[in-house]
């Protein structure tokens, strides 16, 4: 039972670390309520800024046209965009510079230019107009065997006025410029709800009908929130970051200062000390998983409810991110060096595993990168778990997961020295 | 003199071209604070490592406790039996000086009350003080009762004093010596010339892997220490001139003190009769040659205060 008083050690010196405290589990908590409030939808407003200048005006410095104002309201109505008036007669981009200051954020400028409202209802006449005489001259194509002479002769001369009318409508399409940021990051978010207002504004005003009904649901069983879908993201994340960032500096602390030397020297047998601090770490990583779900419940009205594969994948998860923290502490001598490369193997396997981001989203090339990193399983076997309750995923996750614990652990424990040169 | 608990023959540590310890042989008797006296890179604590198990050796023999420490069986019995103070000692930082005890005490089957090797070193009142908050001699203090808490019959002290100023060094002097009334054989590894002569009753001078001299202080004082000398403070030339007229090696320094090397005691008191004669009354001393003497005439150098070989 050696290993017990190590478990025990290694934890009571850990507890009482404030520095080891923050970084396993305060630092995670605050992460998971910034992503909370930016995700849950509460905490007040958060659509995007958008400067609108509306040129379309009855003489200069006129009222707004009619049609243009309805656009406006349309865009309003998605709840998507604050939307802030530019003045007709100034430069749209200067103006929206100096509102927002230095500090302001993107620049985002909708212009509506002049001649908005005729160029709308000449293109919807167009179209409308087109679009019947088109169904008239198939219908007299189809009807013509059966028409009297004075009938063809009425038909045709309809479908000429009407021709004729058509082309007497100025040929100019209704244009809408949007300007944004170059840096901006939500960019194509706001073109794409502009361009989709529009595209509803026109279909209305040409009279046609959604063929097509688009329904939203979810996959999975219970109705889940934004928020549920980051916990298994955050929580594997730091798994991993407690041992291959918190474990490898700890040992290799412990190594310098010559603690293990210390134990070395006494009848603790290697596999006892891995042992001791695999299970402080597994003690740690369910500590830390059942507070940020807790907080989730509390906070953000989280649904998920951890089963037993959470916890088995919590436990493996923890061997194998402590075995790649014994690894990395016995093959770095130096403890600065150890600590760095903790950190430079965590950090871009925290933002490559989809942990935060999607996988799909990134490049092809990352993606092949993504399916390497131990983190992704781990990730996904949490995800599956917690949320979709998905058999086959779980499964899976977990047996990479213990396949890759089983071979972190031997070779943490292989490199780990028991004994001096 | 008691059964040796370590014997040492032709011991060889050896990394690639380098012998790190090179062809070594001595015992270590029960009962008897041994000190592996020598500077930093000699060979000390290598030697003391494979005692302690920690380190293999390339080829010789060592036998501790009369056990072999090449044979794993007998590697567990020696991890059992002997106490260590590693060198540079530490502990977890966050546990108290019981907790830390506590925690190496529970690696062994059997271990002493843990408030007794407390009490022994006197550490009562930081028991439940952080590791972190002790002052250096306080720590060593912390690790001289973890080496005693399994009641060992030899304990190993490496550099037990490096790093510790004059009051510190002192009271973990008073510490081992306090060892040896407990009937305890230390083996103490040092750089400290004086921390030999003072807490040892048999030195081991080490030198680039080798021991360069074995024996009790003041035995190895007599053998490599050299001659007594007699000053006669505040003399003149003079006195210098008479004296040398009658003794061989007479010199007077720039401060005028006139320094005579005497070959025994018998010549010491043929000197102060002289100068009784002369009716000379003036201050004297009688310098004896020490360990610090001796290193200088077997190794040809003195340790600096960092442990370094000044030639």
């Amino acid at each position: 039972m050696k290993f017990y008083v190590i478990f025990k050690a290694v934890t009571k010196n850990w507890i009482r670390s404030r520095s080891g405290l923050f970084f396993s589990i305060l630092f995670p908590i605050l992460l998971l309520l910034v992503f909370g409030a930016i995700f849950s939808g509460t905490g007040g407003s958060s659509n995007f800024g958008i400067f609108v200048q509306n040129l379309d005006r009855t003489g200069l410095g006129g009222t707004p046209s009619d049609l243009s104002t309805r656009f406006i309201e349309a865009l309003n109505s998605t709840n998507a965009f604050a939307i802030k008036d530019v003045p007709p007669d100034v430069n749209a981009t200067d103006y929206a510079r100096n509102t927002l200051g230095p500090l302001g954020g993107n620049i985002r400028i909708l212009v509506i230019s002049q001649g908005f409202q005729d160029d709308l209802v000449n293109g919807t006449l167009k179209v409308r107009v087109g679009i019947t005489y088109s169904t008239l001259n198939t219908s007299y194509q189809y009807f013509e065997p059966y028409l009297n002479d004075s009938q063809k002769v009425a038909f045709q001369q309809g479908l000429a006025q009407m021709q004729q009318y058509n082309e007497s409508l100025p040929d100019r399409r209704t244009s809408l410029t949007i300007m944004l940021d170059p840096s901006d990051q939500s960019a194509s978010i706001v073109s794409n709800v502009v361009m989709s207002v529009a595209n509803a504004f026109n279909y209305q005003l040409i009279g046609a009908q959604n063929v097509i009904q688009f329904n939203q649901t979810t996959v999975s069983s219970t109705r889940m929130t934004n928020v549920d879908f980051y916990i298994p993201g955050v929580t594997a994340a730091f798994i991993m970051t407690n041992g291959v960032i918190g474990l490898t500096s700890n040992t290799s602390e412990f190594k310098r200062r010559g603690v293990i030397k210390r134990l070395s020297i006494t009848p603790l047998g290697k596999m006892d000390w891995i042992l001791g601090n695999v299970l402080s770490q597994t003690l740690l990583n369910l500590l830390l998983t059942g507070m940020i779900i807790a907080l989730g419940w509390v906070i953000f009205n989280v649904r998920i409810i951890p089963d037993l594969f959470t916890l088995l994948l919590v436990f493996l998860g923890s061997v194998m991110f402590s075995g790649i923290g014994m690894l990395l502490s016995g093959l770095v001598k130096d403890v600065e060096a150890a600590s760095a490369i903790g950190n430079a193997i965590a950090f871009p396997m925290m933002f490559l595993s989809g942990t935060y981001f999607p996988v799909e989203i990134m490049p092809s090339y990352l993606q092949t990168v993504a399916k390497v990193l131990p983190l992704t399983y781990f990730s996904e076997g949490l995800r599956y778990a917690m949320i979709y309750k998905y058999a086959e995923g779980i499964y899976v996750n977990l047996a990479i997961v213990g396949v890759l614990a089983v071979g972190f652990i031997v070779l943490g424990s292989l490199v780990t020295r028991w004994k001096e040169k | 003199m008691g059964k040796a608990v370590v014997e040492v023959d032709s011991l060889v540590k050896q990394y690639g071209k380098l012998k790190a310890v090179d062809g070594i042989s001595f015992e270590v008797n029960e009962g008897e604070i041994f000190a592996f006296l020598g500077p930093n890179g000699a060979g000390k604590t290598t030697t003391v490592e494979i005692l302690e198990c920690l380190r293999p050796l390339t080829s010789g023999s060592a036998n501790v406790l009369g056990y072999d420490v090449t044979k794993n069986d007998d590697v567990k019995k020696i991890k059992r039996s002997i106490g260590v103070l590693p060198q540079d000692f530490s502990a977890l930082e966050k546990l108290t000086v019981k907790e830390n005890i506590e925690l190496i005490g529970d690696m062994y089957a059997k271990h002493i009350d843990v408030a007794e090797v407390i009490k022994l070193l006197d550490l009562q009142e930081k028991t439940n003080e952080k590791f972190e908050n002790l002052s250096g001699g306080l720590k060593q203090r912390v690790g001289v009762a973890a080496a005693l808490v399994n009641d060992p019959q030899l304990v190993f002290l490496d550099e037990p004093t490096t790093g510790l100023d004059p009051k510190a060094r002192r009271e973990v002097w008073s510490v081992i010596t306090g060892l040896k009334k407990m009937q305890k054989t230390v083996f103490l590894t040092t750089h400290y010339m004086e921390e030999a002569q003072i807490l040892a009753d048999r030195i081991a001078i080490i030198d680039k892997g080798k021991i360069v001299a074995i024996d009790s202080p003041q035995e190895l004082i007599s053998q490599h220490g050299g001659l007594k000398i007699l000053i006669i403070r505040k003399g003149d030339k003079g006195l210098s001139d008479i004296l040398q007229k009658e003794y061989d090696k007479v010199t007077l320094d720039k401060s005028g003190d006139v320094s005579v090397k005497v070959d025994d005691v018998e010549e010491m008191w043929r000197v102060i009769a002289t100068l009784t004669e002369l009716k000379i009354n003036k201050e004297m001393e009688i310098q004896s040659p020490t360990i610090e003497d001796v290193f200088l005439k077997v190794v040809g150098g003195r340790i600096t205060e960092e442990g370094e070989l000044k030639q």
